[in-house]
């Protein structure tokens, strides 16, 4: 100890003791040091204050949209709106059963004329493919043969000794010669129009012409696209008449199931003019509940103006409206009175219309002749049961329907939860529901998420894995710079060029087994998908091959010297070992496609409807809107406060719930698997 | 990695590697010759400068020597584990196993590591249970029966005296296990293959003297069945379990013999050197 002491000594005998005191600038006693560690303590700090905030302002908008929604019902309620909706009912159940009847009817009127229709819509588009490859020689001709014809009017008033006329003879002669070299050059490209392969291709419904209609095609094809084609070449026109002829022999013969339509169509009629009159005091009700609650506020503004008026006429004569507006309560008894008198004759018209339409169903065919026919009427009989129990529920909505009873809170959160109606700034009532965009959402993000999964999981293991190094360095960073696209530029992508090129590919008929196609629409449900799938697609990747990249490479030695192979390897040990991070991987996935705004404003359609189910996966051909395009979309143009904005709100907050559950059931699932 | 000697065809008669094994050919009693091995991780730059030497069958080989003198290189040539190395390979030699050119064209080095086990440093069972862990091996070589896996299984656990601690709980994680028991885990899952040669490349180094103990005692009942090499850097251990000891300097062998001799009459300086711990 001493030796030690006089050591230190020893060697700096005359410096003083250190102080051990911090050098440098400082104020209040903090350092460089703590500045630094509290300016990113701080913006930590703030990021998640912020996510509180967002968090509470969610919260306290959203809340309130409950009881606004609540006093919305009710006044629905009381103007009696609702009963009119009940009784109206049917009406809309009618009308489903209906147009797909007449489906029917039409498909057995078109499928008696089917062959003479194929061979005219062939003949068609040969033709109008013929004439586009032709066009232009086509119009050259036409010209020339004008010109012909004026000459030869010219020529005709003048004198034979008329020294312009070998002149304009000489050059007459010249433009016959071009005219017929124009012929022979026009009937090559004729025939070269006619031998493309893809001529024959269009519109044949998947039947193959016989090699003697194609000839006969040909020939009509060959004497109308000709300039002095004057009329319909003889036997096209034949095959018209005849589909003309086989379509009213057709009607004759299903004259008795164009009766039973027709009969479909006015059994209706009574129903629908009550429903019309209900309809119109119900309006006359809501209106009135309406100015009786904004009332108190437009006196007061009234009032408030002749308070600032400085013109005494001018202060009466806001005094006077003032007084005008009438804040008494409007009497509901009466208002109601109507709809309360209308229930036995409601109860009359149901019970008319489902005895008569019953007997109208019983007229129908009982099976088609076609697969389109039999398959609408097999729809029919569903609808028709559907319209059947329709009648029956609103009947008894409407016995039941009391305008006094009062909305719990209960079914205004239900009511927008399973609300299958989102009808907003509409005339007679709007409605909140949610599932239209729910179920959007939901099978936007489905598609998206079973397209881009397989794939990104297999390509991160294949570059984790199996890629040689060269490769690598070309995949990854080509999947990483999809991210860098805009999802507006994604969007339009998905407008201009995917759409289209999706709904040809539908066409495609070896194809016909996807669900929905062939579609018709160009911004689907499917078009949304996959272009979300692509957009998530580099967020999976680059996670899932983090994860693999994580799994420690000793495994991968104890595996190869097992003697397993590199593929036993990667599936039997690696994948499993970054199993969670392949679950994380995905479920952050499927929050980046839930929560994608711009690509399903675009591309999703924007139809705010649930999806028609009944034929069951084929619903994704159909557009649809989504929770976070309808907020981008309406959010903008809505009263800051009105229900709407809060509605909008409340959507928001299911939003947020989504991803707080996809996180929790992420968190979840890695604890499982971290056990093992 | 092509081998520089020509020799157009493994020899046929031995080569149970290929063929899957000949019972009718008594097994050599040389089981590895190395014969003028030059190994290079980066062309140019050997790392083994000739080595020759030959293993046999039913004992433990010993490789000491300082750190980077290339004996945990060459152990890890026995089942071509360089091969993962891209640039790395045999500029000259041959390396045979029960008789076959190991860097033949025609061998592959999946097939050579279900004969040639290793048992690494840093014990690493799959996160997989301690079942599953040890029906590894079997399983990616097709095998489907349970009760031959379980048969299996218990078998190998019990060979690496481990049955009796993990009996109850064969689904529980294999990472749940302590240090020496994981070790063990790895050594079983090695032999569960039944393969013909085991390589350790310093198998106790991560673990405490309790642990080290028992699998010392665990190699020394093992060579019964199979020939071990193990690589090591304590020379107790090398005296413990090893019946013929080689050792290694800068890339060259400079002597091996029984391990008796080398730990009391080293032949050359060197080694005397390094075991007195001299230098190394």
């Amino acid at each position: 100890m001493s030796e030690s002491d006089s050591a230190v000594n020893a060697d700096s005998p005359t410096t003083p003791a250190p102080s051990f005191r911090g050098r440098g600038f400082r104020v209040f006693g903090l350092g460089w040091q703590d500045a630094i560690r509290y300016f990113f303590g701080g913006n930590a700090s703030l990021a998640i204050i912020l996510v509180l905030l967002i968090c509470f302002f969610l919260i306290r908008e959203g809340a309130l949209f409950f009881p606004s929604h609540q006093r919305g019902l009710q006044d629905y309620r009381h103007a009696g709106q609702e009963f009119v909706d009940a009784v109206g009912e049917p009406i809309d159940a009618h009308t489903a059963f209906f147009s797909s009847a007449n489906i029917a009817y039409f498909a057995e009127i078109n499928e008696s004329s089917r062959e003479e229709d194929d061979l005219l819509r062939v003949a068609r588009a040969v033709l109008a493919n013929t004439e586009a490859a032709c066009r232009k020689n086509w119009n050259l001709l036409k010209r020339k043969l004008g010109e012909v014809q004026e000459m030869d009017r010219a020529l005709a008033g003048l004198d034979a000794a008329d020294p312009a006329r070998s002149d304009l003879a000489a050059k007459r002669e010249t433009r016959l010669a071009e005219i017929a070299a124009l012929r022979t050059i026009l009937s090559s490209e004729v025939e070269a129009a006619l031998a493309g392969p893809k001529v024959w291709k269009l519109g044949s419904d998947g039947r193959h012409l016989s090699s003697e209609d194609r000839e006969r095609i040909r020939e009509a094809v060959l004497f109308q696209a000709s300039p002095d084609a004057k009329e319909e070449h003889p036997w096209l026109a034949g095959v018209g008449e005849r589909s003309r002829e086989k379509k009213k022999t057709a009607a004759a013969e299903f004259a008795a199931f164009k009766e039973t339509l027709q009969g479909i169509q006015t059994a209706i009629r009574p129903m629908r003019t009550l429903h019309g009159e209900l309809k119109k005091a119900a309006s006359a009700n809501r209106a009135a509940i309406n100015r009786y609650q904004t009332a108190p506020a437009r006196r007061a503004a009234m009032l408030e103006g002749a308070k600032k008026a400085q013109d005494p006429a001018e202060q009466a004569r806001f005094q006077a409206e003032a007084d005008q507006i009438v804040v008494e309560a409007p009497d509901l008894v009466a208002m109601n009175a109507p709809f309360y008198a209308a229930v036995p004759k409601q109860a009359e018209l149901s019970a008319a219309l489902l005895a008569e339409m019953r007997e109208l169903r019983e007229a129908l065919p009982e099976k088609g002749s076609n697969a389109r026919s039999r398959k609408a009427l097999e729809r029919s009989e569903t609808l028709f049961d559907r319209f059947a129990d329709t009648v029956d529920r609103s009947q008894r909505k409407a016995a039941k329907w009391r305008h006094e009873r009062s909305v719990s809170a209960i079914s205004s959160f239900t009511s927008f939860v399973f609300g299958k109606q989102w009808i907003t700034n509409s005339s007679w009532h709007d409605f909140y529901g949610l599932l239209p965009l729910l179920t959007g959402s939901l099978l936007i993000a489905g598609i998206a998420l079973a397209v881009c999964v397989p794939f990104s999981v297999a390509a991160a293991i294949y570059v984790n894995q199996l890629a040689s190094r060269r490769e690598q360095n070309f995949v990854k960073p080509a999947i990483e710079f999809i991210e860098a696209i805009p999802s507006v530029v994604l969007g339009f992508f998905g407008i201009v060029v995917f759409g289209e090129a999706l709904r040809a590919l539908s066409q495609v008929e070896w194809l016909s087994w996807v669900p929905g196609f062939p579609m018709n629409e160009r911004l689907t449900i499917l078009n949304a998908g996959l272009l979300l799938a692509f957009m998530a697609a580099p967020t999976i990747f680059t996670l899932v091959e983090d994860a693999l990249e994580n799994v420690p490479s000793a495994l991968t030695e104890n595996s190869l010297a097992m003697g397993a192979s590199k593929l036993q390897t990667v599936f039997r040990v690696i994948v499993p070992a970054s199993v969670s991070g392949l679950i994380a991987a995905i479920l952050l996935g499927f929050g980046r496609i839930v929560g994608e705004t711009m690509v399903v404003l675009l591309v999703a359609g924007n139809k705010i409807k649930i999806p028609d189910f009944s034929e069951g996966l084929g619903a994704i051909a159909q557009p649809a809107h989504t929770m976070t395009g309808i907020i981008a979309q309406e959010l903008p143009e809505v009263d800051s406060g009105s229900l709407h904005w809060r509605a909008l709100f409340i959507v928001g907050l299911v939003l947020f719930i989504i991803a707080l559950a996809v996180n929790y059931a992420a968190q979840q699932v890695l604890k499982r698997f971290q056990r093992i | 990695m092509k081998p520089m000697m020509s020799e157009p065809e493994p020899q046929q008669t031995l080569s149970p590697i290929r063929k899957g094994g000949d019972p009718s050919t008594p097994p050599p009693e040389v089981v590895i010759e190395v014969d003028g091995v030059h190994f290079h991780y980066v062309k140019g730059r050997d790392i083994l400068r000739g080595v020759s030497m030959e293993i046999r069958k039913g004992e433990v080989t010993a490789f000491i020597g300082p750190s980077g003198c290339g004996k945990t290189t060459l152990l890890r040539c026995f089942n071509r584990m360089n091969d993962l190395i891209p640039t790395a390979g045999i500029s000259k030699g041959q390396i045979r196993i029960l008789g076959t050119d190991i860097h033949h064209p025609k061998v592959d080095a999946i097939e050579l590591r279900k004969h040639v086990g290793m048992v690494f440093q840093k014990y690493n069972p799959f996160p997989k249970s301690i079942y599953e862990n040890v029906a590894y091996g079997l399983r990616i070589q097709g095998v489907r029966d349970r009760t031959k896996l379980d048969e299996a299984v218990e078998e190998s656990l019990r060979s690496a005296g481990l049955w009796e601690e993990v009996k109850d709980r064969l689904d529980a994680s294999g990472l749940g296990l302590s240090g020496g028991q994981q070790q063990r885990l790895c050594i079983a899952r090695t032999i569960a293959v039944r393969p013909k040669i085991i390589l350790m490349d310093e198998p106790c180094s991560a673990l405490d003297p309790i642990s080290t103990a028992t699998v010392e005692e665990l190699i020394t009942r093992l060579k019964k069945e199979f020939t071990i090499v193990i690589v090591t850097h304590n020379m107790q251990q090398a005296t413990r379990v090893s019946d013929r000891t080689a050792f290694f300097y800068l890339g060259e062998l400079i002597e091996m013999d029984k391990t008796t001799t080398i730990f009391n009459n080293p032949a050359k300086r060197q080694t005397e050197d390094y075991i007195s711990g001299r230098f190394g």
